[in-house]
C-alpha cells in the first residue's frame, strides 16, 4: 500500500513537471496553426490554418532571410568551433606543459563574464571595422562565445579516453597529427557530437549579440521574433510560427543523432 | 642483428628518480624480462626503450645505432600493452592492418599479411568482429597480432598476461614461447610475475627501486639469488628466510641447527627453498617445531611449522597427513642448498 501511494506520489510529480514544462511548448504549436482571433482561446476547439507560415516568409516580415542568416552564422560557428575546439583540448588534456592549468582555467574564466557587460565593446569594434550588421561579426562573436565552452566539453571526452590506444598508434607508426584523425577523434566522436549540437543551440538561440549587432541585412530568427511585437500589439500567432520555426530544426537534430549520446566509442579498447 | 643497448640511463620526475643511472645490453633474439615489484622502475625501462617516455640523461641504442631523439613510430619496435591498446571504433581485420597501412604496404599484400598473421594467432574466424564483442584472451591475440603482423626488430611486452584468468594466462605464455622461438626476435618483456619471468626468459633482470639488482638465466637466479630481496622474490612459495648467528660452524636459531661453511658472525639469514626440504620422524634433525599448516596444492602439500619467531615451509608429499599444533621435524634434503645472507645489507654471503 505504502508502496503504491509512493509510485502514485512519484507520478504525480513527474506529471506536473512535464506539464509545466511542456505547456509553454504546446501552447506554441498549437497557436502557431490559429487563426489570429483564436490565439488568446486556450481552447483546442479551433480551425487549423497554415497562413501563419505563409505571411512570416513574406513581406513584411521575410521570416526567410532570417532562417539563412541563422542557419549559417550557426553552421559555420560550429564548423570552426568544434575542431578548434577539438584540438585544443586534446592538447589540454594529454600535454603536460607549464602553466597548462592557468591557461585552461583563463580560458574558462571567459564564460564568467555576463554578456552584457561586453556588448558594448563589441559593438564599437564591429563599427570601428565596419563589420556591424553583417554575419561575419555574429560568426566571430558566436565563435568567441562557445568555443571555451566547447573546449572544456571536449576535453571532459578526451580525458576519458585511455591513452593505450594512443601509444599503441604511435608505436605502429602514426605520427600525433594521425593519432588524433585515427584515434582520438573516432573514440571521441560521441562527445564531439554532443559538443557540436550544444554549440549549435547555443549559436542559434543567441539573441543578445545578434540584437545588438545586426540591423537588417543580418538579423536571426530570434531576433527576428521581436519583430512580431508591433504598434497593433503583440501577434502571438506569427510570433509561434516563428518560434516552430527555430524549434523544429533543434528538435529533428537532436532525435536525428541521439544514438550518439547513448553509445560510448571507448569499448574494447582496453580491458 | 637486433641488439638493444641501453647506456647508463636515467629517469627522473622532477625531483623524484624512477630509474637511477645504470647499463644493461640485450642481445639479438634474446628474450629479456625484466621483474619486479610494481613501482619499481620496470615499466618506465621498456617506455623509455619504446619512445613513449623521454630519458632525463644516457644513450639507448638499437642495431647500433643511438636513437634517443627517434619517435616511437622510427624504432622498429612493437609493443603489446597490458590493457590491449586496442582501437575500439576498428574491426580485428583493421586492427591488425593498421601499422601496415601507416607504412603504406598495398592493400592486396596488406590482405594476405593479415591473414597469415591472424592464422598463425588463431583469430581468423574473427576479423570482422570488434575488440567490444572478444573476450579477453581473443583481445590480447589481437593484440599480438598487430605486433607481430609488420615483423619489427623487437617486441616490447608490458605484462600482457595481467589481465587473463590463470588458465588462460597458462596457455598464453605457452603461445608467447612458441612465438618467440618461430619468430626469433629480440622480446622485452615486463612482469611482475616470477613464474611468468622463470618460464619465458633468457635472461631475468630483477629489479628493484629502479635498479638492477641481478641479471642473469632463470637458472642462475633461482640457484644463486644475489641478495635477500631476489632470495625472497623468485620461487613459488617463496624461499624460508630464517635469521639466526653462525656460531663454531653451525647456524642456530629457535628450532634450526644447520652446520654451514662460514666464520662466526651475527645478523646472518639462512635462505632454504622449500622444496629442498622433506619431512622426518627423526627428533633430532636440524629444524623442528610445531605444525602451523597444511596446504594442498595438488601435486604436493605446503607444511609449515613454527618455532618462535621462526617459520619454515616445506614441500610434502601430496598425501601427507598430520594435526596442527603437533611436533614437526624437516631435514635438508641430499645436495640441498643453504644460501646465506648478511641481515643488514642484504648482501650474499655464501
Amino acid at each position: 500500500m505504502k508502496k503504491t501511494l509512493a509510485y502514485l506520489g512519484e507520478r504525480a510529480l513527474l506529471t506536473l513537471i512535464s506539464v509545466v514544462l511542456l505547456f509553454p511548448i504546446a501552447w506554441m504549436f498549437l497557436t502557431a496553426f490559429k487563426q489570429p482571433r483564436d490565439a488568446y482561446s486556450l481552447s483546442l476547439n479551433f480551425e487549423p490554418t497554415l497562413q501563419n507560415f505563409v505571411t512570416v516568409f513574406s513581406d513584411p516580415w521575410n521570416l526567410g532571410s532570417m532562417v539563412m542568416n541563422s542557419v549559417i552564422v550557426a553552421t559555420v560557428t560550429v564548423l570552426i568551433a568544434v575542431p578548434c575546439a577539438a584540438l585544443a583540448a586534446y592538447s589540454f588534456s594529454r600535454f603536460r606543459v607549464k602553466g597548462r592549468k592557468f591557461l585552461f582555467f583563463l580560458i574558462l574564466s571567459t564564460q564568467f563574464i555576463p554578456a552584457v557587460v561586453i556588448v558594448l565593446p563589441f559593438f564599437l569594434m564591429f563599427r570601428q571595422l565596419d563589420m556591424l550588421d553583417t554575419r561575419l561579426a555574429l560568426i566571430i562573436v558566436n565563435l568567441a562565445i562557445v568555443t571555451p565552452f566547447v573546449i572544456w566539453m571536449i576535453k571532459g571526452f578526451i580525458d576519458a579516453i585511455p591513452t593505450d590506444s594512443e601509444e599503441a598508434a604511435m608505436i605502429d607508426g602514426a605520427s600525433r597529427l594521425r593519432v588524433i584523425k585515427d584515434i582520438v577523434m573516432p573514440m571521441a566522436a560521441p562527445g564531439i557530437m554532443t559538443s557540436s549540437i550544444f554549440c549549435f543551440i547555443l549559436t542559434w538561440n543567441e539573441f543578445l549579440f545578434a540584437l545588438i549587432l545586426s540591423r537588417r541585412d543580418a538579423v536571426t530568427l530570434p531576433v527576428g521574433l521581436v519583430s512580431f511585437r508591433t504598434e497593433r500589439g503583440d501577434l502571438w500567432e506569427l510570433m509561434s510560427a516563428a518560434g516552430v520555426m527555430i524549434t523544429v530544426p533543434i528538435f529533428i537534430m537532436a532525435l536525428f543523432i541521439q544514438k550518439h549520446f547513448t553509445r560510448g566509442m571507448t569499448a574494447g579498447a582496453v580491458k | 642483428m637486433a641488439e638493444v643497448r641501453l647506456v647508463d640511463i636515467e629517469k627522473k620526475y622532477g625531483n623524484f628518480l624512477a630509474v637511477p643511472k645504470q647499463s644493461l645490453t640485450i642481445h639479438d633474439g634474446e628474450f629479456l624480462v625484466l621483474l619486479g615489484p610494481s613501482g619499481c622502475g620496470k615499466t618506465t625501462t621498456m617506455r623509455m626503450i619504446a619512445g613513449l617516455e623521454d630519458i632525463t640523461s644516457g644513450d639507448i641504442m638499437i642495431k647500433g645505432e643511438r636513437i634517443n631523439d627517434k619517435p616511437p613510430k622510427d624504432r622498429d619496435i612493437a609493443m603489446v600493452f597490458q590493457n590491449y591498446g586496442l582501437y575500439p571504433h576498428m574491426t580485428v581485420r583493421q586492427n591488425i592492418e593498421y601499422p601496415l597501412k601507416l607504412r603504406g604496404m598495398d592493400k592486396a599484400s596488406r590482405k594476405d599479411r593479415v591473414m597469415e598473421t591472424a592464422e598463425k594467432v588463431e583469430l581468423d574466424a574473427l576479423l570482422e568482429r570488434r575488440p567490444s564483442e572478444l573476450s579477453g584472451g581473443q583481445r590480447q591475440r589481437v593484440a599480438l597480432a598487430r605486433a607481430i603482423v609488420r615483423t619489427p626488430s623487437i617486441f616490447l611486452m608490458d605484462e600482457p598476461l595481467s589481465n587473463l584468468d590463470a588458465k588462460l594466462r597458462v596457455t598464453m605464455r605457452a603461445e608467447l614461447k612458441h612465438l618467440h622461438h618461430e619468430l626469433g626476435v629480440t622480446t622485452v618483456y615486463v612482469t611482475h610475475d616470477q613464474m611468468e619471468a622463470m618460464t619465458l626468459a633468457s635472461r631475468v633482470a630483477v629489479m628493484r627501486e629502479g635498479r638492477i639488482v641481478q641479471l642473469d638465466t632463470p637458472k642462475k637466479i633461482y640457484a644463486e639469488p644475489a641478495d635477500l630481496f631476489v632470495a625472497g622474490f623468485i620461487g613459488s612459495p617463496s624461499m624460508n628466510l630464517i635469521d639466526g648467528a653462525v656460531k663454531g660452524g653451525v647456524f642456530r636459531t629457535d628450532g634450526v641447527e644447520v652446520p654451514v661453511d662460514l666464520g662466526d658472525r651475527d645478523g646472518v639469514v639462512l635462505g632454504i627453498r622449500p622444496e629442498e626440504l622433506e619431512i622426518t620422524q627423526d627428533t633430532d634433525a636440524a629444524i623442528g617445531g610445531k605444525l602451523y599448516a597444511l596446504e594442498l596444492t595438488g601435486e604436493s602439500t605446503l607444511v609449515t611449522l613454527r618455532n618462535g619467531p621462526t617459520s619454515v615451509c616445506a614441500r610434502g608429499h601430496a598425501d601427507f597427513e598430520a594435526d596442527i599444533d603437533s611436533p614437526c621435524h624437516l631435514v635438508p634434503k641430499d645436495g640441498a642448498r643453504f644460501h646465506l645472507f648478511d641481515r643488514a645489507s642484504g648482501e650474499r654471503l655464501r
